[in-house]
């Protein structure tokens, strides 16, 4: 089943920049994107190094890990920012050692094609490589670690009390950033099915609508952040 | 004639009984005096009587008088000293003393205070402990002499005085003793129960002030060159010098004396004055003072001055009795200067163990979680590379890589455990959010806290937050728990309130004594409200502002001299 994947991904050639300070990593992740048929323009391992280059090679994704030197503290971050503005059509995807719910808010207000990942996520390597092309599509993800975790939460007057199971499902898979169409197939259930869960679901708990899904996803987080 | 003189001495035993039982019930000095001249006046038929207290000098002062007549010199009256007169000659003999009016020449029993002249006076000296303190005088006019035993009769009073004033004296002496101990021992209370030394100053100043009777008292402390700044001031009369001003160094005052010599001076009459802060000697309209330095940890470190705006001197013994007042501020002094110094110390230690923790997060984060997961990734590709028909390996690798990524899972735990990153990278609040979603224990959070505060600050609230949530859940067994967290008047109040079983208690080898050395080692404090069965609160105050931690190896050389807790 992998193997397919690698093939169809093979296909799409798209240009990727990884910026990542484990210099381990960093090429094992080189070495699996490239076998999986992504065409590895730039390897960085600080965030001046990417910064020198990554403008000018414009490329279709960009891999960074958030803790690089000089601080290790959130450079990934500053990294996607100025990335995003520069070129807006760059998906970019920030792995990270451990998640946090504002971390996930300010990279998806950066617009579309964006993820934010635990880092452990690259070892599965199918599901990883499809959450790409999903980034690179134009979709946002999301970890289902951070997902599960405000999910999880005890709250003193809990606003998922009224959400039926089944639409707490649908809502976790909302703020891992699939569309209708792709929680109607994670779930084996019509895509008709899934709009009506949602509409339930943005309703039960007074969000607004969004025509598009990263907006959505951001409204979720954001209420789960703040609830 | 035997009638008569039997009739005296019952008279005289009379008299003397009455005398006897004013001193016997502690009269005042000055009621005895009265009765002994009055009953001397009356019982030998003099015209006049007086007792009086002498000077170093010789000059007399009239304490008591008494008149046939009516008409007395009034008490309180000054009579210089020479001249041939009884109270000179008994001055000068220390022996009783009679002038008779028929051999010597009228002028020279002239009394010189009053101009009276008379036919004979005696004299009898007043001895106290040893040494004469007066004489007691009779006189009557010209042709009337005095009883041949009039000594004897005077002698009896005399000693009767001697003993009211030994015992008022040593009356006033035990009160004196009772009240410096007392003053003594409300400063000691203070110093034992290590109050801020800024309240130990002041109750010096105002303890000695009162005690010792002075109109200004103060306590400064000493720049190296001798200027001294006011930390405790105190005032008869409420018109203080404000505490904090400074006296520049130099000129003749008690505070420089005291410096130049480190031993105790003494300053007499507003002449003795000089210097650039003498008017503020002259304006309080200081005329004398004595100051005694206090010492500490071996060094000069200020003084305690008391000043009075009489002209006479500040009795003998001021010095001594400033002693004890000095030493117990040398001693709060000292307290504080170890408490800064273990304070200091143990936010070092604190400080070293954060820093450790962090770097163990970080080398984990950076170092051990990343060369798991290039590992897991090294045992895809190998997976990949497996020739087919070998189902088994693959099988076995795909194991490998999930029970590396469950390692990291724990891992991330343990580092998280360690110092959450985000509070170090997104501040209290967003951390206090994390820690409440990942809460056994459903929280009602209020945090309000703008901006970022000290690192420290920040760690041991999130810590105290943590421990008491754990609780909560773990021990309380909790439904509900309440965290609120706010900064006021520079010190961030931390509050968790949960409505579990109660009976925590922070001797018990909780998490929470470590916590409570925590807030210590900042200045704060922590408290915990547990009783069995009503739920258990725990608050914590911490100040706002923190000296910038000093690294390990670079601690700031100055600082254990200059102790944050004692005002400069």
């Amino acid at each position: 089943m992998g193997r397919s994947i690698i093939v169809n991904m093979a296909e799409s050639c798209a240009r990727v920049v990884v910026a990542e300070d484990d210099v381990l990593l960093r090429e094992g992740l080189a070495s699996l994107l490239g076998e999986a048929g992504f065409d590895i323009v730039g390897r960085y391992g600080t965030h001046t190094e990417l910064m020198a280059h990554v403008l000018q090679l414009n490329p279709d994704l960009v891999i960074v890990d958030i803790r690089m030197p000089p601080t290790h503290t959130t450079e990934g971050l500053d990294a996607a920012r100025t990335i995003r503005q520069e070129l807006p059509d760059t998906a970019i995807l920030v792995l990270s050692g451990h998640v946090q719910v504002e971390q996930a808010t300010e990279l998806l207000r950066g617009g579309q094609r964006m993820g934010y990942l635990l880092k452990d996520r690259v070892s599965d390597v199918d599901d990883f490589l499809s959450t790409l092309d999903r980034i690179i599509k134009g979709a946002s993800v999301v970890d289902p670690a951070l997902v599960q975790e405000l999910l999880d939460a005890r709250r003193v007057e809990d606003p998922l009390q009224p959400l039926s199971p089944r639409e707490r499902e649908v809502l976790a898979l909302m703020a891992e950033g699939l569309s209708n169409a792709g929680i109607a197939r994670r779930l084996w259930l019509a895509e008709g099915t899934i709009e009506k869960h949602v509409r339930s679901i943005l309703t039960k708990l007074g969000i607004a609508e969004a025509a598009e899904n990263h907006r959505r996803v951001l409204a979720v987080l954001t209420f789960l952040g703040n609830n | 004639m035997v009638t008569r003189l039997s009739d005296r001495f019952a008279e005289e035993l009379a008299a003397l009984r009455r005398v006897a039982t004013l001193v016997a019930r502690a009269a005042p000095p000055e009621e005895v005096f009265a009765a002994v001249a009055e009953e001397a006046g009356r019982l030998l038929g003099a015209h006049h009587s007086w007792m009086t207290r002498y000077d170093p000098d010789g000059a007399a002062k009239l304490v008591a008088t008494w008149s046939s007549t009516g008409a007395a010199v009034p008490a309180g009256t000054r009579l210089r000293p020479g001249g041939r007169n009884v109270y000179t000659l008994v001055f000068e003999t220390g022996r009783p003393v009679r002038i008779d009016g028929s051999t010597d020449a009228t002028g020279l029993v002239v009394d010189p205070a009053c101009e009276v002249a008379y036919g004979a006076a005696v004299g009898v000296p007043v001895s106290v402990d040893g040494r004469l303190w007066g004489v007691m005088v009779v006189a009557s006019p010209q042709g009337e002499p005095l009883p041949v035993d009039s000594e004897a009769w005077l002698a009896g009073f005399t000693e009767l005085v001697a003993t009211a004033i030994a015992s008022s004296r040593a009356r006033v002496e035990l009160r004196w003793f009772a009240e410096e101990q007392a003053a003594l021992r409300r400063v000691a209370t203070l110093v034992a129960r290590a109050a801020p030394p800024e309240e130990v100053f002041a109750a010096v100043a105002e303890e000695a002030g009162r005690l010792l009777g002075a109109h200004h008292s103060w306590m400064t402390r000493y720049d190296p060159d001798g200027a001294a700044k006011l930390v405790a001031t105190w005032s008869s009369t409420g018109a203080a010098v404000p505490a904090g001003t400074r006296l520049r160094p130099g000129g003749r005052n008690v505070y420089t004396l005291v410096f130049e010599t480190g031993r105790p001076a003494r300053i007499d009459g507003s002449t003795g004055t000089s210097g650039p802060d003498c008017e503020v000697a002259s304006e309080l309209g200081v005329r004398a003072a004595v100051g005694v330095p206090v010492s500490a940890a071996g060094r000069l470190w200020g003084a305690v001055v008391v000043s009075s705006t009489q002209g006479e001197p500040l009795p003998e013994g001021t010095e001594a009795r400033l002693a004890g007042f000095t030493e117990l501020a040398a001693t709060a002094i000292a307290n504080a200067e170890a408490q800064a110094e273990l304070a200091a110390s143990r936010a070092r230690l604190m400080a070293t163990a954060d820093a450790t923790r962090r770097r163990i997060e970080r080398d984990l984060h950076d170092g051990a979680q990343q060369h798991l997961v290039s590992l897991a990734l090294q045992l895809r590709a190998v997976q990949r590379a497996a020739p087919s028909g070998a189902g088994e390996l693959v099988r076995q690798l795909d194991g490998l890589a999930t029970a590396l990524i469950e390692v990291l899972e724990e891992l991330r735990e343990i580092a998280h455990g360690l110092h959450p990153a985000k509070l170090a990278e997104r501040g209290l609040r967003n951390a206090l959010k994390a820690l409440a979603r990942r809460s056994a224990v459903p929280v009602r959070l209020d945090v309000r806290v703008e901006g970022r505060l000290a690192e420290p600050v920040e760690t041991t609230a999130y810590y105290v937050v943590a421990e008491a949530l754990t609780n909560a859940a773990k021990h309380a067994h909790a439904t509900v728990a309440e965290v609120r967290v706010a900064v006021g008047e520079g010190v961030l109040h931390v509050r968790v309130r949960d409505d579990g079983s109660g009976g925590a208690d922070v001797t018990r080898g909780s998490g929470l004594t470590g916590l409570k050395d925590r807030a210590e080692a900042l200045g704060g404090r922590l408290a915990l409200h547990s009783p069995p069965g009503e739920g258990t609160t725990v608050q914590v105050q911490l100040p706002v502002e923190q000296a910038r931690p000093t690294a390990v190896g670079a601690a700031d050389p100055g600082a254990a001299h200059c102790p944050q807790a004692v005002p400069r």
